[in-house]
């Protein structure tokens, strides 16, 4: 009974210990034969090195469990096998952790002597000198283990994304199992604490095959949780790309919203030209290159319309090993970039060194390429649609220029046209009749105006056509206007004047600037109402600023922003007069733009308009007249459209 | 047989002087307007035959005119005079017998005015 009750009491105890022993003997085991399958599908040495980490963990606990279904648990032989295998442990992750990083060449030779030397101490004197031996691995494995469990955590900072997590698992993982196995040679080393030490060891192992699997192998619904921030990312970055009118912007945006998602060195996104056979990158620099759509890693992709994983580009594609090293692209993951009806192009990543978990990030990897396929797509329908618009739009002012044209030169052609045909048909009744002067003036006044407004009409479209070339050179501003202001002031009205004494000289096209000042001096003239218009010539902060003020009728409220559109038509001036094309003004603005100055409209106090042009002038302000005729061809242009005419 | 009387209403001097030129070789008497405010003064005190009336116009347009008229009972037949493309439309919106469009030589406006003459 008592040793029924001992048992009873102590049973349920073992059986824990016992049950958690099982599970974690099947879960290594479990775990071994799946990334053992994986590295056979896959033999890259990552996979290898998983596989001889969880082989070894995984041969070190079939073996004892063999031995003690035999009953030789306790044979030195079958301890020493087990030991050895349970060393390789933490040298397989000191590989890992030269696959997943890298690692100085000391270190692994370093790990691989501690390695030999403390299983050849297990073989050689386990039998005679257990605790030595117990010691020596309780250093192996702190030391070596310990080491790897640092670079895990290391690696997994460095990482982002589902990457991290899984490195976290790792560290994890590889952090208890040292401590699992620590703890229980010190449950050898020290028999009183045995019993506590091994249920915490096996606790400790359950927790670190179940992180090596979240690690390793994780399920898919984790694995879907874990990419989900990733990918959402990447989408809040691109959603709003097809709407980005510059097309290098959007890919430059692309790019290095895939680079953020993989935390990657850099992306690259290549853009096929079908008919010219070639892919078409971004440069840093925002220019263009093109390489035939076979080049390079990318293009390989793009030809064979397959994704790629290259972990050493430069030995893999030698011809372009300089490029790869210049843009730190060691490892490259490359998928294409098509949707069913089009090969749009090649999204690239890389970095300097390989993928840890090359599975997930294909997975992103064409993920995400899809999602450019979707947003480059629509962006091309969205600038398609887009030029039409524009053609639609050119097409549109085009027939509004025409039709504007035809109708304003209709009415002064119908007066040449009646009033020349009645001449005509006098002369035809009455050869000696008297001549009509009041017609023939009628003839003469119709046609100057039918003149006035040809060269406005086209004057009107060269501008619209990219601009006037400007012939320019120096010119005294001042003169120029008052020369402007001598011809308006011959036909009975006198035009008050304002200006400096010293010479305002700027680099202009004379002839043009002078046409505005004559178009303003006519606007002040006609809308100016009974008093005379007044000029004002100043020099403000190194600009020549020339004033053209009247007390007319002015410009309401509402309209004083849009007077310089083409065709705007003020509506006061509508009822005045219907000749005009309201194309004036619009050609001053161009003009005056065109030479890097400004113009706009202010109300004159008590009523009425000024309209002020601001030029550039030379900073000496020397008048040209005093000047050699040589000295004129340093002047330089103040708009680089501007051509600098010898003098 | 009295003389048929035109009114020419059109705020382009130069416009109306043509015509009226014109017309009164062919033998028309002629008035004229430069708005159809002025226009609708000239119908009260001595209405003419025919009308020519150009639609564009300060402070009285020809559409307002037109209304004006037809408001007050006067039948008598217009003709549109105008530079715009969609002159037979904005003839069709006044209910005008016929129109001109700008450019018009010297036969343009006589046959117009014949037939706007027989017709009415």
């Amino acid at each position: 009974m008592l040793e029924h009750g001992h048992r009873s009491r102590a049973c349920p105890e073992l059986s824990a210990i016992e049950l958690i022993s099982v599970s974690n003997q099947v879960l290594f085991i479990g775990l071994f034969a799946v990334v053992a399958w994986r590295a056979v599908r896959q033999p890259t040495r990552a996979n290898l090195d998983t596989t001889l980490l969880f082989g070894a963990i995984a041969g070190a606990v079939g073996v004892s469990r063999v031995g003690s279904w035999l009953g030789i648990s306790e044979d030195p032989a079958i301890t020493a096998l087990s030991l050895v295998l349970l060393n390789a442990a933490p040298f397989a992750m000191l590989r890992l952790v030269d696959d997943f990083r890298g690692t100085p060449r000391w270190v692994q030779f370093a790990g691989a002597a501690a390695f030999a030397i403390v299983s050849a101490l297990a073989v050689a004197s386990f039998s005679f000198w257990a605790e030595l031996v117990e010691v020596v691995t309780i250093g192996f494995f702190v030391a070596v283990g310990g080491y790897a469990a640092v670079a895990f955590a290391t690696e997994a900072r460095r990482t982002r994304g589902i990457t991290r997590r899984r490195m976290t698992a790792v560290t994890v993982g590889a952090g208890l199992f040292i401590t699992a196995i620590v703890a229980l040679f010190i449950g050898a080393l020290f028999p009183a604490l045995a019993d506590s030490v091994r249920l915490a060891a096996q606790v400790a192992a359950l927790a670190a095959v179940l992180a090596f699997f979240l690690g390793f192998a994780p399920p898919a619904w984790i694995r879907r949780a874990w990419r989900e921030p990733d990918l959402r990312g990447f989408l809040e970055r691109s959603v709003h790309l097809t709407g980005v009118a510059d097309d290098r912007s959007a890919i430059a945006q692309l790019e290095s919203a895939a680079a953020s998602a993989f935390g990657a060195s850099g992306a690259s996104i290549g853009i096929a030209d079908a008919d010219r056979r070639v892919l078409r990158y971004l440069t840093d620099g925002g220019a263009w290159v093109e390489h035939p759509d076979g080049a390079f890693v990318a293009g390989q992709a793009f030809s064979r319309q397959r994704r790629m994983v290259v972990i050493d580009a430069e030995a893999m594609d030698p011809e372009h090993a300089d490029a790869y090293r210049a843009a730190g692209a060691h490892a490259i993951i490359a998928a294409p970039i098509s949707t069913e009806e089009r090969r749009i192009g090649v999204l690239s990543v890389y970095a300097d060194r390989a993928p840890i978990f090359v599975e997930d990030d294909l997975w992103l990897l064409e993920l995400l390429a899809n999602q450019a396929a979707v947003l480059l797509d629509a962006r091309s329908l969205t600038l398609t649609s887009s030029a039409l618009r524009a053609r639609e739009e050119a097409a549109r002012l085009k027939e509004e220029f025409l039709s504007a044209a035809a109708h304003d030169l209709r009415t002064p052609l119908t007066v040449v046209l009646g009033q020349s045909e009645l001449l005509e048909r006098r002369v035809a009744r009455d050869p000696a009749a008297p001549a009509d002067a009041a017609g023939i003036g009628r003839i003469v006044r119709e046609a100057r105006r039918l003149r006035d407004l040809v060269s406005e009409l086209l004057d009107a479209q060269r501008l619209e056509q990219g601009g006037a070339i400007l012939e320019l050179a120096p010119v005294d501003l001042c003169q120029l206007v008052e020369t402007v202001r001598d011809r308006h002031s011959g036909h009975g009205s006198r035009i008050e004047l304002s200006r400096p004494d010293p010479a305002l000289v700027g680099s202009v096209d004379r002839p043009r600037i002078e046409q505005v000042i004559e178009n303003l001096v006519e606007n002040a003239t006609k809308y100016g109402g009974a008093s005379s218009p007044e000029i004002v010539v100043e020099n403000i902060d190194g600009e020549a600023r020339i004033a053209v003020v009247d007390h007319g009728i002015g410009i309401p409220n509402g309209e004083r922003d849009r007077i310089f559109e083409r065709f705007f038509r003020a509506s006061n001036v509508q009822s005045i007069t219907d000749t005009g094309l309201g194309l004036g003004l619009y050609i001053c603005r161009r003009i005056v733009e065109e030479h890097g100055g400004r113009i706009w409209h202010e109300p004159t106090p008590g009523g009425g308009s000024t309209f002020l042009v601001a030029l550039p002038i030379d900073a000496t302000g020397v008048d040209p007249a005093t000047e050699e005729p040589a000295a004129a061809t340093s002047w330089s242009a103040p708009v680089g459209k501007g051509v600098v005419a010898d003098a | 047989m009295r003389e048929r009387r035109v009114l020419v209403v059109d705020d382009e001097a130069d416009i109306r002087a043509t015509v009226s030129a014109i017309l009164e070789i062919e033998g028309y008497a002629v008035a004229e307007a430069t708005n159809g405010a002025e226009a609708l003064a000239v119908v009260e005190a001595d209405p003419p035959d025919v009308i020519l009336l150009d639609m564009r116009m300060p402070i009285l347009d020809g559409w307002g005119f037109a209304t004006e008229l037809r408001r007050r009972g006067y039948p008598i037949p217009i003709v549109v005079m105008t530079a715009a493309q969609d002159a037979a439309r904005w003839a069709a919106d006044i209910a005008a017998t016929a129109f001109l469009a700008k450019p018009f030589g010297y036969d343009d406006l006589v046959t117009v005015l014949d037939r706007t003459g027989s017709a009415a």
